[in-house]
C-alpha cells in the first residue's frame, strides 16, 4: 500500500470533527446512527484458493471517491485453517484495564487455548487514539450456563457472551466473534486502514470490505464496517429507514443494539432468520427485500402463498430504504451472500474472472477491473439475492425467480 | 412457540379422529380416552365435526373430562348429543338446535348465548349458566351457581326457558331481558335464590317455588303471584321436568311466587341530557 | 334512583341559550324549508316569518339547505359573568344537574380543549441519505393485514411448512378500519352506507354491537362481527359469515361503562337485528358476565375460535387505560389475533360525560406503550394493533401508525363525511342528518349511495396522502412505519410525554 503520494491530508476530511468528545474505540459517540454513501467490494474464491489481503485493498481504494476518512474495514473468511473450528474472538481495548477486564470476563466463560496481538502499524496515519486489538481462541465449553439457562447452542451462548461484553465490559469491544473468519476495521481511509492492520500479511478463501461516507454522523473505531456476530459479516452502502421497526423484530429475539447502527441491525437479522430460524438463503433475502404485492399476485400458487406468507410473517425483517449489502459467513459453508434494496437504490456489480475461479462483488466496475481486467461482469437484481460458496461455485446469479431452490 | 398460545391444526381432512370415533348406522360414538393425558377441546370438536358433517343423528361422548366448548354452534336438525362425564366451561355455546344431554355435572357458563335447542343437565350447573340465552331450553336436575339466567332476552316466537331443579345463587336473572326461569329447591330448605334477584331485570319472568323476600330482590324487580296463564306455563315447565328426569315434584304448582320488572324502562329518568 | 327523580314536581333553573339561528331578512323567501329540516323544532313559521325559539344546536342542518343562502347559527355570547375557574360550562352543567338529579349525558368524544397529542409531532422526510419516492410513479404499498401472524416461519427439513389452517388474516387496501357503530346508535341508512364503503374500499368496518341487519349479510365479508356484554343479534351465520370477530370489552370515550339503547330508539327493524322486543331498552352490560379475569377471556376467545372453526382472526377491543401495556400484553397472551385499543376521545352514541371526559389515556399515549410493552415481551410480531379514538385527518392516521398501531379505526370521521356535524345531540335520537337517529322521516334524509361516495372518497384522499408521506419519507410500504417512532419528533410542551411515547424531542438527530 504505497499511495503516499495521493493521500489526502487532514484537510481533506471536509473539515468535520472527526471524533466526539467522549469518545473511545469501545463505546460509540452520543451520535446515534452511522449513514451515509459507502464503498463495498468483496472477493471470493470458488475453488478454494487463498486470496491475498491486498487484493481486495486495491478493490476498495480504487473507489476512493466514495470514502470521506471516517472508517473502513476488512474481513477475512478462510483466515486460521488451523484453528478453524475455535472462535476467534477479536477485540478494540481502550487500554490494558479494559483487556484485563474482558480477559477475566472470558477466563470464566470460555475455555480460552490462544490470545495474540493483532498486528498494527506503529507508522500507521490513522487518526489517534488507536485501540489495543487482541484475538482470542477459544471453545466453548460443555457446561455452560447464562443467567439460569443451561440449554443454550454453543452460538447462542457465544451470541450472548459478545452482546454483553459489549453492553457491559468497560474500555472493551469484540468486533468479531466468528470461526476461521476475523474483522479488521477501524477509523480512517480504506488505505489506511489496510495499512495499519497491514492486511497484505492475510490470506483467505474470502474478503469482505468496506469504506464509510457517513454524511451525517461522526465516525467510531467500532462503528465501521463490516458489522460481525459470529461468523456472519456485513458491509452495508445506503440507509435502513425502517431501521425503528427492524430493530423492534432483532430486540423482541434477545438481540441488543449495542453499536446503534442500522448495519448492525441487519447482521442480527441475517443470524435470526437463516441460522436461528432456519430459513433458506432466498427467503430470507425475500423476508428483507420483498416484492411488491402486486408484483407477488402475478407469481404462479404455490409461489405465491409463500410469497404473502413470508412477507406477513417477516414484516418487521423488511429492510425499507436503499441499500446494497455483501453479507459473509464461514459455517456450514463459506459463502458470499449479495443483495440490493427491492428498487435497487444503490449499486451492486458482480464479475467472474475468465477463469470461473473467482467471484468479485463491488460497488463499482472499476473496483473488479483493477484486480481482473477480463472480469465477466453483470448486475444482480433488485431484491434478489447472489450466493456464492466457497468450493462450490456461484449458486446464484440474483436474476433467477425469487423461490428458485425452495422447497416448500 | 410458547405455550401460552393457542395451537391449532385441525383440517377437514386431518386424522384426528382415527381410534377415538366409530360410527355405526348414524350414531357416532367418542371415545375420549387418549395415552398422553386428557383429549384437547380442539380435537374433540374437530372429531364432532366429523361425525357430524357425516350426518350422524346421535353423537355419544364417554369420558369427558373437562373440554371445553363442547358443541358450541352446533347446528345440526335433529342431533342428539350424549356426554358421560365431566363437560368444561361454555358447554353448547351460541347452540342452535341440538338438545345435548350430559350425565353428570357441568361447570360453567352452560349454554352461554344459545340461539335454540336443549341442554338436559343430570346433576348441577355451575355459574353464569344460560348466559344471554334467546332461545332454547336449559334443564338442571340439582343445583347451579351465582348469576345464573343473566340477560336472557326473548324475540319474536323464541323464549328461553331455564328450570333449575335445586337452587340457584345471587343475581339470578340479572339484566333479564325475556323468556322464563323456574326454580323449584327441591331438596332445600328456605328460600332457594339468593339476593340481588333480577336485578336491573326489564322483561322477561322467575318463577320461584318456596319464599323470597323483598331484600332479596334487586332493583328494577318486583315480586308478585303467578297469573292464571302464569299457572300454565309453569305447569308445561314442571311436566317437562318430571319427564325428563323421571321425578316427582312435592305439592305442583302451589306455592309459586312470580319476580317481574316492575318497569321494561328501569332507568329511564336516570340521565340528563341537557346540551351544557 | 335519587329522590328528586321520583318527585312529581321539579322547579327547573332556566339555562340561557346557546346558538341562535339568525336569518337575513333581506334574503330570507320565507319558504319554511329550515323549519321543516329542523329536528330540534328551534325554529318556527310565526306572523309571516320564521322566528328561533330556543333550543338550537347548531347541527347546521337550517343552513345547509337554505336556498337563499340566508342563516348563520352564531353562538350566543357568555351571559354569565366572567370568572377564571367557574366556567360557564362548569356553571351550566350544575344548574341542570340542580334541576333534574340526573347523570349528564352527552354523545361524540370528549369536547374538552385539551391540545391533541397528535399535534404535537412533527413527520421526518428523507433529505440525502435517502431518496423520496413519488407515489405517483412509483410504488408506495399500503396494504396491510388483520391477524395474527406466527411470529417465524416453521421449517423442516429446510422446508417451508405452509399450513393451511394457519391463523387467517384479513387483507385490507389500506390501514384504516371503521370502529363499531351499531345499527339502532346510527340508522339504517347511515350503517350501510359505512358498509358499502368499507367494500369499496376494500376495508372493514365493525357490526356494533346489535347484530347484522338481513340486508347487509351481502357486506358480511368486510364486515367485523362484534360480540360485546349484550350480546344481541347474535347466531352462528352472524360469528361465521364475518371478515373477522371482536370482543368488545371496553369504549373509548367511556371505559368501565356499558351500552345503554334507550327503548324509543328500538324500532321494529331494530328489535328484529337486536332480536329483542320492540320498545324495550336494549342495555349492554358494563362487563361480560361470562369474563371476570384474563382466563375468562382466553375462554372466551377460545369459544369463538372453535364456534367459526378456527377461519377468522378473533380480535379484543379495550378503552385505553393507564396499564393498557400490561393488558395488551395480556390480551395476545389469551389469544387474540389483533387487538383495537380505543383512546379517551373516541366517540360514542351516549355516555355520560363524567367518563367521557375524566376517564382514560389518550390514544398517542396508549398505542406507544402498547407497541412498546408488546416489543418488550417479543409478542408484537405476532398480533394486529388497530388503534382509534380522535383519528381526525390522515395526519393523525399516520402519526398513529408510527406510534406502533398497524390500523388506524376511524369513526367520526366517517360520519363527518356523511354530514355530521358533531353537534353532539347523538343520544336524544333527533339527528337532522339522519345518521344518529330512528326517526323514518330524518332517516330517509341519507342517501347511502351518495353518503358511501363521500366516506369513500374522503379516505381515498386520506390513503393519497399516506403515500405522499410514506414517499417523502422514503418508504414504499406502509409496514415500514409501523412503530418507526424514530420518524416522529416532539415539539409539545411536556417532554416527559415524549419520553413516555418513545418519541424524540425536536432537534434531537438521527436515531
Amino acid at each position: 500500500m504505497s499511495e503516499r503520494g495521493c493521500r489526502p491530508g487532514r484537510a481533506d476530511r471536509r473539515g468535520m470533527p472527526l471524533l466526539a468528545d467522549n469518545y473511545t474505540a469501545s463505546r460509540p459517540p452520543a451520535w446515534q446512527g452511522q449513514l451515509g454513501g459507502c464503498g463495498i467490494a468483496s472477493c471470493i474464491s470458488l475453488k478454494g484458493e487463498r486470496i491475498p489481503g491486498d487484493r481486495v485493498a486495491r478493490m476498495l481504494t480504487i473507489m476512493k471517491e466514495r470514502e470521506n476518512g471516517l472508517g473502513a474495514g476488512y474481513a477475512c473468511y478462510g483466515l486460521f485453517p488451523d484453528r478453524k473450528d475455535q472462535y476467534c474472538l477479536q477485540f478494540f481495548f481502550d487500554d490494558e484495564e479494559g483487556k484485563h477486564g474482558a480477559e477475566e470476563f472470558l477466563s470464566e466463560r470460555l475455555d480460552v487455548t490462544h490470545d495474540e496481538k493483532v498486528f498494527t502499524s506503529e507508522s500507521s496515519t490513522v487518526p489517534n487514539p488507536h485501540p489495543i486489538v487482541w484475538r482470542y481462541f477459544a471453545n466453548v465449553p460443555g457446561k455452560r450456563e447464562w443467567r439460569g439457562d443451561k440449554g443454550l447452542s454453543e452460538d447462542d451462548y457465544m451470541v450472548e457472551l459478545v452482546q454483553h461484553i459489549n453492553e457491559k465490559v468497560e474500555k472493551a469491544f469484540c468486533v468479531s466473534s466468528g470461526k476461521d473468519m476475523a474483522v479488521f476495521k477501524g477509523n480512517g481511509y480504506s488505505h489506511e486502514i489496510a495499512e495499519f492492520y497491514d492486511v497484505e500479511r492475510y490470506s483467505g478463501t474470502m474478503w469482505l470490505s468496506h469504506s464509510r461516507f457517513p454524511t451525517n454522523s461522526p465516525a467510531w473505531w467500532a462503528g465501521a464496517h463490516p458489522m460481525s456476530l459470529l461468523d456472519w459479516g456485513v458491509c452495508h452502502n445506503g440507509e435502513i429507514t425502517s431501521y425503528g421497526v427492524n430493530r423492534k423484530l432483532v430486540e423482541m429475539n434477545g438481540y441488543r443494539c449495542t453499536v446503534l447502527t442500522d448495519t448492525e441491525v441487519v447482521a442480527y437479522m441475517w443470524d435470526l432468520l437463516v441460522r436461528r430460524n432456519g430459513l433458506p438463503i432466498e427467503v430470507a433475502a425475500f423476508a428483507m427485500a420483498p416484492r411488491t404485492f402486486e408484483e407477488i399476485a402475478l407469481m404462479p400458487p404455490k409461489e405465491r402463498r409463500l410469497a404473502e406468507w413470508v412477507r406477513i410473517t417477516y414484516r418487521e425483517a423488511f429492510l425499507n430504504g436503499p441499500f446494497s449489502i455483501i453479507v459473509g459467513r464461514s459455517r456450514p459453508e463459506t459463502m458470499l451472500i449479495a443483495l440490493a434494496d427491492r428498487k435497487k437504490l444503490r449499486p451492486l456489480i458482480a464479475g467472474l474472472s475468465p477463469d470461473d475461479s473467482t467471484l468479485y462483488i463491488a460497488s463499482e466496475e472499476c473496483s473488479m477491473r483493477i484486480v481482473e481486467p477480463d472480469a465477466r461482469t453483470w448486475a444482480p437484481e433488485a431484491g434478489n439475492p447472489l450466493v456464492a460458496i466457497v468450493g462450490k461455485g456461484v449458486i446464484r446469479r440474483g436474476t433467477e425467480d425469487p423461490f428458485l431452490g425452495v422447497r416448500s | 412457540m410458547d405455550r401460552s398460545f393457542c395451537t391449532i391444526g385441525h383440517t377437514s381432512d386431518c386424522e384426528c379422529d382415527k381410534g377415538h370415533l366409530s360410527v355405526v348406522d348414524g350414531k357416532a360414538v367418542i371415545d375420549l380416552k387418549c395415552t398422553d393425558g386428557p383429549m384437547h377441546f380442539a380435537t374433540l370438536n374437530c372429531i364432532m365435526r366429523k361425525a357430524m358433517r357425516q350426518g350422524c343423528k346421535s353423537i355419544e361422548l364417554n369420558g369427558v373430562m373437562g373440554q371445553r366448548y363442547i358443541a358450541s354452534t352446533a347446528s345440526a336438525e335433529g342431533l342428539k348429543i350424549i356426554i358421560n362425564g365431566t363437560p368444561g366451561n361454555d358447554l353448547g355455546a351460541f347452540l342452535n338446535g341440538p338438545t345435548i344431554e350430559v350425565f353428570g355435572n357441568a361447570q360453567d357458563m352452560t349454554g352461554n348465548t344459545m340461539n335454540s335447542g336443549r341442554i338436559v343437565i343430570h346433576g348441577n350447573a355451575w355459574d353464569v349458566t344460560g348466559l344471554a340465552a334467546r332461545g332454547g331450553r336449559i334443564m338442571v336436575k340439582g343445583d347451579t351457581g351465582y348469576r345464573v339466567g343473566i340477560h336472557m332476552k326473548e324475540f319474536a316466537g323464541t323464549r328461553p326457558t331455564l328450570v333449575i331443579g335445586g337452587t340457584a345463587k345471587d343475581y339470578l336473572g340479572e339484566y333479564m331481558a325475556g323468556g322464563t326461569v323456574l326454580v323449584l329447591g327441591l331438596g332445600h330448605e328456605g328460600s332457594p335464590v339468593g339476593r340481588s334477584l333480577g336485578a336491573g331485570m326489564h322483561g322477561g319472568q322467575i318463577f320461584v317455588r318456596g319464599t323470597v323476600l323483598p331484600e332479596q330482590l334487586g332493583p328494577g324487580a318486583s315480586i308478585s303471584s303467578p297469573s292464571e296463564s302464569d299457572k300454565i306455563e309453569i305447569q308445561a315447565l314442571l311436566d317437562d321436568f318430571e319427564a325428563t328426569f323421571g321425578t316427582k315434584v312435592p305439592g305442583g304448582i302451589s306455592g309459586m311466587v312470580k319476580i317481574s320488572p316492575s318497569s321494561s324502562r328501569p332507568f329511564s329518568g336516570y340521565y340528563d341530557k341537557t346540551n351544557i | 334512583m335519587s329522590e328528586p327523580m321520583k318527585q312529581g314536581k321539579r322547579f327547573d333553573h332556566r339555562l340561557p341559550e346557546r346558538f341562535i339561528p339568525t336569518i337575513d331578512r333581506e334574503l330570507c323567501r320565507v319558504c319554511k324549508r329550515c323549519v321543516s329540516e329542523c329536528s330540534y323544532q328551534a325554529l318556527e313559521f310565526k306572523e309571516s316569518r320564521v322566528v328561533a325559539v330556543g333550543g338550537c344546536v347548531a347541527c347546521g342542518r337550517c343552513q345547509a339547505l337554505c336556498p337563499a343562502n340566508c342563516i348563520e347559527i352564531r353562538p350566543v355570547p357568555p351571559q354569565f359573568a366572567p370568572h377564571g375557574n367557574w366556567s360557564e360550562k362548569s356553571r351550566r352543567a350544575i344548574l341542570a344537574q340542580a334541576s333534574s338529579g340526573g347523570v349528564l349525558l352527552s354523545s361524540c368524544g370528549a369536547d374538552d380543549d385539551h391540545p391533541s397529542i397528535f399535534d404535537d409531532l412533527l413527520l421526518d422526510a428523507a433529505q440525502v441519505t435517502n431518496p423520496s419516492i413519488d407515489p405517483l410513479r412509483e410504488p408506495v404499498e399500503t396494504i396491510t393485514y388483520l391477524g395474527r401472524r406466527p411470529g417465524r416461519l416453521e421449517m423442516c427439513d429446510g422446508k417451508v411448512i405452509i399450513r393451511e389452517d394457519d391463523t387467517p388474516l384479513v387483507r385490507l387496501d389500506m390501514p384504516l378500519m371503521f370502529g363499531h357503530i351499531s345499527l339502532g346508535s346510527i340508522s339504517y341508512n347511515a350503517q350501510r352506507s359505512l358498509f358499502m364503503a368499507a367494500k369499496e374500499l376494500n376495508i372493514v368496518a365493525g357490526s356494533g354491537e346489535g347484530g347484522l341487519h338481513p340486508d347487509f349479510y351481502q357486506y358480511a365479508d368486510r364486515i367485523c362481527s362484534e360480540v360485546a356484554s349484550g350480546r344481541f343479534g347474535i347466531n352462528p351465520q352472524y360469528l361465521k359469515g364475518g371478515a373477522a370477530v371482536e370482543i368488545k370489552i371496553g369504549q373509548g370515550a367511556k371505559p368501565g361503562h356499558g351500552g345503554h339503547l334507550p327503548g324509543e330508539k328500538v324500532t321494529t327493524m331494530i328489535s328484529e337485528t337486536r332480536m329483542i322486543p320492540r320498545g324495550t331498552d336494549a342495555l349492554s352490560p358494563y362487563p361480560h358476565h361470562d369474563i371476570y379475569s384474563i382466563e375468562d377471556l382466553a375462554q372466551l376467545i377460545s369459544v369463538l375460535k372453535e364456534s367459526t372453526e378456527y377461519r377468522l382472526p378473533v380480535g379484543v377491543k379495550i378503552a385505553a387505560v393507564h396499564n393498557v401495556g400490561a393488558i395488551a400484553s395480556g390480551l395476545v397472551r389469551a389469544g387474540a389475533d389483533f387487538l383495537t385499543v380505543d383512546g379517551y376521545k373516541g366517540g360514542t352514541g351516549a355516555a355520560p360525560r363524567v367518563i367521557r371526559d375524566h376517564a382514560g389515556l389518550p390514544i398517542e399515549v396508549a398505542i406507544s406503550a402498547v407497541d412498546r410493552r408488546l416489543t418488550q415481551e417479543g409478542l408484537r410480531n405476532r398480533v394486529t394493533v388497530c388503534a382509534g379514538g380522535g383519528i381526525r385527518s390522515s395526519a393523525d392516521m399516520i402519526k398513529a401508525l408510527a406510534l406502533g398501531a398497524d390500523i388506524a379505526m376511524v369513526s367520526t370521521s366517517a360520519m363527518i363525511a356523511m354530514g355530521c356535524r358533531v353537534c353532539q345531540q347523538c343520544h336524544r335520537g333527533l339527528c337532522s342528518w339522519g345518521i344518529a337517529t330512528q326517526r323514518e322521516d330524518l332517516c330517509a334524509r341519507l342517501d347511502p349511495e351518495i353518503s358511501s361516495a363521500h366516506i369513500v372518497r374522503l379516505f381515498r384522499a386520506w390513503n393519497e396522502e399516506l403515500k405522499e408521506v410514506l414517499g417523502a419519507m422514503g418508504i414504499d410500504a406502509v409496514e415500514s412505519l409501523v412503530g418507526n417512532r424514530d420518524r416522529l419528533r416532539y415539539r409539545g410542551a411536556n417532554p416527559k410525554i415524549a419520553e413516555v411515547m418513545g418519541v424524540k424531542h425536536i432537534g434531537e438527530g438521527w436515531g
